[in-house]
């Protein structure tokens, strides 16, 4: 299949089989959001940026080892790996390290690593097989019964994530799932049933259920104006970033809301304000339309996908990095409140970096026996 | 376990996953759409805000303007010092790791701690002092609005007080902070005190009525010239801004966009400085005449045109004192004093003329046709009316108007009242022609009217009696005047009969000496009412008060000089006379005040000078000496030019420096129009 017509060499077929796409884009997003993250801390590519390109390094590795295996051995491999993840955040309670009033890193030694995080990949593992084993014979069981697994398979995770409390990362967790499902199990009736559920929840929830300080919450994202000199402060300082942006941007390192430090958690929640700030909407636009191609390249390695469970995890990742996408940006944007999700590669967090890698390693693993066999 | 194998079913996943892509890419659209708004569409808006987090505006002072003396010494300057500024503005909170920290956002106000920490290096005069310094900047720590401009909290730092913050300055923060400045400085002390006046801090009240021309902590005119003149001292400020970091500290080396955005430096435009008429030499030697006397007053002026030449208020307070805080025992003291050091007793206060009234009195009874000035009174040391005795000095025996006024007999005038030549009306209205019951138009010290009584007046009051008629026609009763205004009366008479309004700025020169104003003889009330015959009549009578040997002042009188005066002794009140007695040695507040009020030299005058010395006695022994030492040491000088004669009425009076026989030159700008023109 050489375009050359040269007979293929080893190296040529090894080369032939990796996803350039994938690569490129996440070549290209991973060195903007370390540009963007070094500006951020303000510091010379030193301390957390070290950490962090530390992590990434690590991250790599991972990819690699993932992306080398046959996709069939992560099919085997996945309830073990689910196993071994939901062990680890059963450990998290026990031996976890205390950070912020919440409970979410396991360490050894100087290494801290959230399991969590990893747990994200995890699911989408065990969730593929699962309805690779089981999807798809709808009239053999109950509805109930056949939705119950995928959600006992997210719900033990969770209930372990939402104590440490980390709200967040669970409701990532519930979303994936959710897309899983949506790709081969809910009809549009069952989806749009859901759908209106989780409104009326949310609304009554809103009026009878919640929490003052969440309610708030809800009440800051609304109208930050009016709490402009408490909750409202990081809302208000992120659009000011984002709007002092402008066309062009203030230059890498020259936005004055983040140099100047108006702008808070300018490198773990508030990462893509700093960028706007100092790209403008060209960088902006540049960025998203990076990870736009890369979830719609996922979206179409799973539409060549040869079986079920391949096709459910390039759209797993897909949604990995699509929930992210939306959540972090919606928040920097104020078109949604304040959670604490992350921008995939820009935010400071090994465990997220490693986790995202593996992503990418999952899909080039797929991606490359899809191309091997075709 | 199920093997991985081909799915039938797969291509029924390809709806859904094109369904996927559309979403996304809708998703995707809808933030880059609302990025375009933020960032292009309201982009300047968000870049405007972002420049209000990072620009600071920092005021810079202008320097005041100075005051001098006519000779060009200084009486007002400004001297370096520092200020202490606070910037109470309540702290952003920034990535607070700490839950139980504020939360992200959070204003945290300055803590007691701080502020006692910072009160702490700074040396108080007593308990009251400290209180005030703690309240000021507690008052301003939670104030959103105001708080985030640094406030002046101290001016004048010691160098003890500047080295303990400086050395403290990382432990205390950013919100302290020591500007260089400038200290007001009167070098002549208590000399000027009354006229320089002095600048403190704003009042509240006044930072409300200046609608945002001052800003607290300011430090403005309070009393004297300082006052009168602030808009003019106090020059433009100038504003500076530079980049600061959200914590309000200023930045090292920032963007190069902050520091294109930041406005462009407005430099200070110094105040205007004052030249004053006042002649310095001749204020420290009416000043040195009081020597031995607590309390009194004196003012020197040119008859002709109004010149302010010395005016002196004794005692009076060291202005410089009010540059630092005042000790409230220090205060009281001053509060409590008996000689009312806050008082100008040249404006401030109004004294019975006594004698001194006398040549209003005479101007009035030579306005009456029927009155005859020759004609001879017996005065047997005393007169009776309605059941009183109105007493005089001693016997005189018969005197003519000339007499009653060279031996200052009050029987003549009581009779004349008696007789009504000296109607209430008609002294009322030569009281007023010669200026008194007005104010001079001088400005400055809040001066008084003085009263002049008149049949409604004494009515409303319900003290009128004919007797009052009486006590006015020499000077008692209700009748009062501030020296100022008897100077200026005494003026007009020896310049031919003209109320000038008295003046004590001679002009205002920017600070690279550009003329801005220059003051103009204004003649406020012409006497042209009286005959000159009735004025030389008076005049002759003044000059034999003086040097005929019956003289009242005979004793005082100057060897090479004719001096023309008048001599006068207000009697205390019995309440006063009663409730005080001898305080001290030299303050006996039984005794009478004494007053002289004269002219030198009395052919061609240049000089009018009325002196009071409170409880002082007898005017001729207590007042005279003082007035004599101000015309001789005036007249005595060689520098000064010739002297001028006397004008006569309805000429217009000359230019400032200019002397009536140069002739008539092209006129300055007057009183109150200003402009850069410089002549």
């Amino acid at each position: 299949m050489s375009r050359l017509g040269a007979p293929p060499t080893r190296m040529g077929r090894l080369l032939r089989s990796i996803d350039w796409v994938v690569v490129t884009l996440a070549i290209g997003i991973v060195a903007l959001a370390l540009i963007n993250l070094n500006s951020a801390s303000s510091s010379a590519w030193s301390g957390k940026v070290q950490t962090q390109m530390r992590w990434i390094g690590l991250g790599t590795i991972a990819a690699t080892i993932v992306a080398a295996l046959d996709y069939r051995v992560l099919y085997r491999l996945a309830y073990p790996a689910y196993a071994f993840g939901v062990g680890l955040l059963a450990l998290v309670p026990l031996v976890g390290i205390m950070r912020n009033e919440a409970r979410r890193w396991l360490g050894f030694g100087e290494f801290q690593f959230q399991p969590s995080e990893l747990m994200k990949v995890l699911l989408l593992l065990a969730l593929a097989r699962y309805l690779q084993d089981r999807g798809g014979e709808k009239r053999h069981r109950s509805r109930i019964r056949q939705l119950l697994v995928p959600a006992l398979l997210v719900g033990v995770p969770v209930s372990l994530i939402i104590v440490q409390p980390d709200l967040s990362t669970s409701i990532i967790c519930v979303l994936l799932t959710m897309s899983l499902l949506a790709l081969g199990e809910l009809s549009v009736k069952e989806m749009t049933g859901i759908a209106i559920t989780g409104l009326v929840t949310m609304v009554l929830g809103w009026g009878f259920f919640m929490l003052d300080y969440q309610r708030s919450r809800i009440d800051v994202w609304l109208n930050p104006e009016a709490y402009a000199d408490n909750k409202g402060y990081q809302t208000i300082q992120a659009m000011i970033a984002v709007g002092d942006g402008g066309f062009v941007g203030r230059g890498v390192s020259q936005g004055t809301q983040n140099v100047l430090h108006f702008l808070p958690y300018r490198d773990t929640d508030f990462p893509f304000a700093v960028f706007a700030e100092e790209w403008g909407y060209l960088g902006t636009s540049m960025v998203l339309i990076m990870f736009l191609c890369l979830v719609m390249w996922c979206l179409n390695i799973a539409s060549q996908a040869r079986d079920r469970f391949s096709a459910h995890l390039c759209v797993g990742i897909a949604a990995l990095f699509f929930w992210h996408i939306l959540i972090n940006v919606g928040m920097v944007l104020q078109l949604l409140p304040v959670t604490g999700v992350t921008l995939p590669f820009f935010s400071l967090g090994g465990s997220n970096a490693l986790t995202m890698m593996i992503g990418i390693g999952i899909l080039l693993s797929v991606s490359r026996s899809r191309r091997e066999r075709a | 376990m199920s093997n991985l194998q081909r799915s039938e079913d797969l291509r029924a996943l390809v709806p859904r996953l094109q369904a996927m892509s559309v979403v996304a890419t809708l998703i995707f659209v809808a933030l880059l759409g609302r990025l375009c708004q933020l960032q292009i569409l309201e982009g300047e808006h968000y870049t405007r805000r972002a420049e209000r987090n990072f620009i600071d505006e920092v005021v810079v002072e202008a320097p005041r303007g100075r005051i001098f003396s006519s000779g060009g010494d200084l009486l007002a300057t400004n001297r370096p010092a520092y200020t202490l500024y606070v910037t109470p503005r309540p702290r952003v909170q920034i990535e607070s790791e700490d839950p139980n920290k504020p939360p992200v956002g959070a204003r945290v106000p300055l803590e007691d701690g701080q502020i006692d920490e910072l009160a702490g290096l700074i040396d108080f005069v007593d308990e009251a002092d400290h209180d005030a310094f703690v309240d000021k900047i507690r008052e301003r720590r939670g104030d959103e609005k105001n708080g985030i401009y640094a406030l002046a909290v101290r001016s004048n730092l010691s160098w003890q007080e500047y080295a303990r913050i400086e050395t403290r300055r990382e432990a205390l923060g950013e919100w302290v902070e020591i500007r260089e400045s400038a200290r007001r400085f009167y070098p002549r002390s208590e000399l000027v005190a009354f006229l320089t006046g002095y600048v403190g801090e704003i009042t509240p009240d006044g930072l409300a009525q200046a609608a945002g021309a001052y800003r607290p902590g300011d430090r403005v005119g309070k009393t004297g010239i300082e006052r009168q003149w602030e808009n003019y001292l106090r020059g433009r400020l100038g504003r500076r801004s530079r980049v600061v970091d959200v914590h309000g500290r200023a930045v090292a080396d920032p963007p190069a966009d902050a520091l294109a955005a930041l406005p462009l430096e407005e430099s200070p435009i110094p105040g205007q400085d004052i030249h004053l008429t006042i002649d310095l030499e001749l204020q420290q030697v009416a000043a040195n005449a009081f020597e031995g006397k607590p309390a009194g007053a004196v003012v020197a002026l040119e008859p002709q045109t109004g010149r302010i030449l010395a005016m002196v208020s004794v005692p009076a307070i060291d202005p410089n004192r009010w540059q630092q805080p005042i000790p409230q025992e220090a205060y009281r003291e001053w509060a409590e004093s008996p000689f009312k050091p806050f008082i100008d007793r040249t404006v401030q206060e109004h004294f019975f003329p006594g004698s001194t009234y006398k040549v209003v009195s005479s101007l009035a009874a030579l306005d009456d046709p029927t009155f005859d000035p020759e004609r001879e009174i017996v005065c047997d040391g005393y007169v009776k009316y309605g059941g009183r005795k109105f007493k005089c000095t001693h016997k005189h025996g018969p005197v003519n108007l000339h007499q009653a006024i060279v031996q200052s007999c009050n029987v003549y005038f009581y009779t004349l009242a008696m007789e009504d030549v000296l109607s209430l009306e008609r002294q009322e209205i030569f009281a007023r022609r010669t200026g008194l019951g007005e104010r001079t138009g001088l400005g400055i010290n809040s001066e008084t009217k003085g009263r002049i009584p008149t049949e409604a007046f004494e009515a409303r009051e319900g003290t009128y009696q004919r007797g009052v008629q009486l006590n006015s026609a020499i000077g008692q009763g209700n009748v009062t005047a501030t020296v100022l205004q008897i100077a200026v009366l005494y003026a007009a008479i020896a310049n031919g009969g003209q109320v000038m309004t008295p003046f004590l700025v001679d002009r205002i020169e920017t600070h690279d000496r550009k003329l801005v104003f220059a003051s103009t003889p204004q003649v406020r009330r012409d006497l042209e009412a009286i005959v000159n015959a009735d004025r030389q009549r008076i005049h002759q009578a003044l000059i034999g008060v003086v040097n005929d040997p019956l003289g009242t002042a005979y004793s005082e009188r100057l060897p090479n000089i004719t001096v023309a005066g008048k001599t006068g002794t207000a009697q205390v009140g019995a309440a006063e006379r009663r409730q005080a007695g001898i305080v001290r040695p030299e303050w006996d507040t039984t005794k009478d005040h004494a007053w002289f009020a004269a002219y030198a030299p009395a052919e061609r005058p240049r000089i009018a000078v009325a002196a009071f010395v409170e409880h002082g006695g007898v005017g001729a022994d207590a007042a005279a000496p003082i007035a004599m030492k101000v015309i001789e040491h005036y007249l005595s000088r060689t520098d000064d030019p010739s002297a001028a004669p006397i004008r006569p009425a309805g000429e217009p009076p000359p230019l400032p420096g200019q002397r009536l026989d140069a002739g008539a030159g092209p006129r300055g700008p007057r009183l109150g129009q200003l402009g850069g023109k410089s002549p």
